[in-house]
């Protein structure tokens, strides 16, 4: 049983505060897409743009990324690598000159965020990408930062910060374990 | 037990029993439908001037905790309920409501039908009332000719600025007669804050640095509030995160294009249903509104509307557009009534975390 950090009410206040942010920051919805970065992150996605339509009563596209191919940190085998890249992805938008905003649960070494930029970007050329992450733990090994962030948890490499979900774990919640 | 009348302007009397003070007193009288809280209710500013109606049938009855008070010195100017306890035997021999008002001259009536009292007032709208000895026509002369002041705020918010120290954000609170609820949040958050009058300007404001500025609840209309207060609201905005709440949640309407409206039937109490409308989340919250902004008025290219009360339809809270500025038109820190929303104040904190962190990475 790890230590709570989020509970369901504050993950919740902190997506509706990054929602705010958004339209704060790009002047409105016009262009918008979404992605989120599978698993949690799609969910995170799709929670950011219910409240965009509750607020601005217009629908933004979410899509789904997988960067697993992308990763730096899995051997791939050179041959396959272009077929097998983007094939767990469901995008069914062009991000030709939209504004991208990538969704995670948890920022951490930045790898992750760095595949899906080059991902975003085999996609076609979006106007601006900015990142929305629910957790930042810091200890960054890439240039990256999070334009939104619902919380700074400052963490131990040695701690492991655990996203829950309702959709797929049952609970929101956001805990570290030791 | 000294038999005491309370009447109203409109000619009607009730007879009933005294308690506290037997002072005579003359206000605005305003029915308050919350349950619990009378301390809380009796001590809030946002009743300077005013004679409370409990619905709540009987009250006195847990006496008055050092701890939930909300505000030094008291400026209601009368309680009327139906059942009157003095109790105060408990363990921590708290003081009595009685020898509390009689300490802060507020008289209080008891014995009075005060379901009639309500319905009557839902029917005939807002009005003056006097608590006196006698019910003659002398009594309801002066009551007629007694003039409530409209400047409540300068009567009752800080003159001179004062520090309520902390560890953590830089927080100025603008003093519109601010219930200590407000600062108690923001004290568990850790807030190093500055307390300033409500006539403080932009540029005394942003002088003192802060992370953020929160506009207080208080009494009245914001109406009666010169043009200024709207001015500095409008330079504070641009510059720091802002959190309005109440008398301070409508003036920021005001400062953003919005008209306002006075109730017709004023509504103290936290029985109403408010809706968050990005996450149509429903929770209650105390709500002490005697204005609302009309929402016609709003500017949709400036506000959001946030929250709506979901009885009588009116805005609860408003976000810009272009700025980390929202209010609340309820009481968000719960004293009294339900903490759903004291979470307001952790957003605010956050708020103001992620616009100092923004400029720099902090690991």
């Amino acid at each position: 049983m790890g230590k709570n950090i989020l509970d369901k009410m504050a993950m919740q206040r902190a997506l509706t505060r990054i929602t705010y942010e958004i339209v704060e920051r790009n002047k409105g919805v016009e262009d918008l897409v979404l992605i989120g970065i599978k698993t949690r992150g799609v969910f995170l996605a799709e929670r950011i743009a219910n409240r965009l339509q509750q607020l601005e009563n217009v629908s933004i596209p979410v899509g789904e990324l997988d960067i697993t191919n992308y990763r730096d940190d899995i051997e791939h085998d050179a041959t396959s690598i272009d077929e097998i890249k983007m094939s767990n992805n469901n995008i069914d938008f062009s991000v030709e000159n939209k504004r991208v905003i990538l969704v995670d649960d948890v920022l951490y070494t930045g790898r992750t965020v760095r595949a899906a930029l080059s991902a975003v970007m085999d996609l076609g050329r979006p106007k601006s990408i900015n990142l929305a992450v629910l957790v930042d733990r810091g200890h960054r090994e890439l240039p990256i930062r999070a334009d939104f962030v619902g919380k700074n948890i400052p963490s131990s490499q040695k701690e492991k910060i655990k996203v829950y979900v309702n959709e797929i774990d049952g609970k929101d919640a956001v805990e570290i374990l030791k | 037990m000294t038999e005491r009348y309370l009447i109203l302007e409109d000619g009607s009397a009730y007879l009933g029993k005294a308690f506290g003070s037997l002072s005579t007193t003359t206000g605005e009288i305003v029915v308050n439908s919350t349950m619990n809280g009378y301390q809380e209710i009796i001590s809030n500013q946002i009743y300077h001037n005013q004679i409370i109606v409990f619905t709540q049938s009987s009250i006195g009855n847990t006496g008055l905790d050092q701890n939930a008070y909300e505000s030094i010195m008291p400026t209601a100017k009368g309680v009327v309920v139906k059942e009157y306890e003095n109790l105060a035997t408990d363990q921590f021999k708290r003081i009595s409501l009685d020898r509390y008002l009689k300490l802060h001259r507020i008289p209080g009536i008891y014995d009075v039908d005060t379901r009639q009292i309500v319905h009557h007032l839902r029917e005939k709208g807002n009005m003056k009332a006097s608590i006196v000895d006698v019910a003659d026509e002398h009594a309801f002369d002066q009551l007629h000719a007694t003039v409530l002041t409209n400047q409540q705020v300068s009567q009752v918010a800080t003159p001179k600025p004062y520090a309520n120290p902390g560890d953590g954000d830089n927080v100025v609170v603008v003093d519109f007669g601010l219930k200590s609820g407000i600062l108690r949040e923001l004290s568990k958050r850790d807030c190093n804050i500055t307390v300033v009058p409500w006539n403080s300007t932009s540029e005394m404001i942003l002088d003192l640095d802060p992370d953020g500025v929160v506009l207080s609840t208080g009494p009245g209309a914001p109406t009666s509030l010169p043009d200024d207060v709207l001015e500095m609201i409008r330079n504070v905005q641009e510059a720091v995160p802002m959190l309005a709440i109440g008398l301070g949640h409508e003036l920021f309407a005001m400062a953003n294009d919005a008209q306002i409206v006075a109730l017709e039937s004023m509504h103290y109490g936290s029985n109403h249903p408010i809706r968050e409308i990005i996450t149509n989340e429903v929770f209650y919250a105390g709500q002490e509104q005697g204005y609302a902004i009309d929402s016609k008025s709003i500017n949709h290219d400036k506000l959001y509307i946030t929250h709506a009360d979901l009885i009588n339809g009116t805005v609860q809270g408003l976000r810009h557009r272009d700025y980390p500025a929202f209010s609340v038109q309820f009481s968000p820190d719960g004293a009294p009534g339900p903490k759903d929303a004291v979470g307001v104040f952790d957003d605010f904190v956050e708020i103001m975390a992620r616009r100092r962190d923004s400029s720099e990475t902090r690991f």
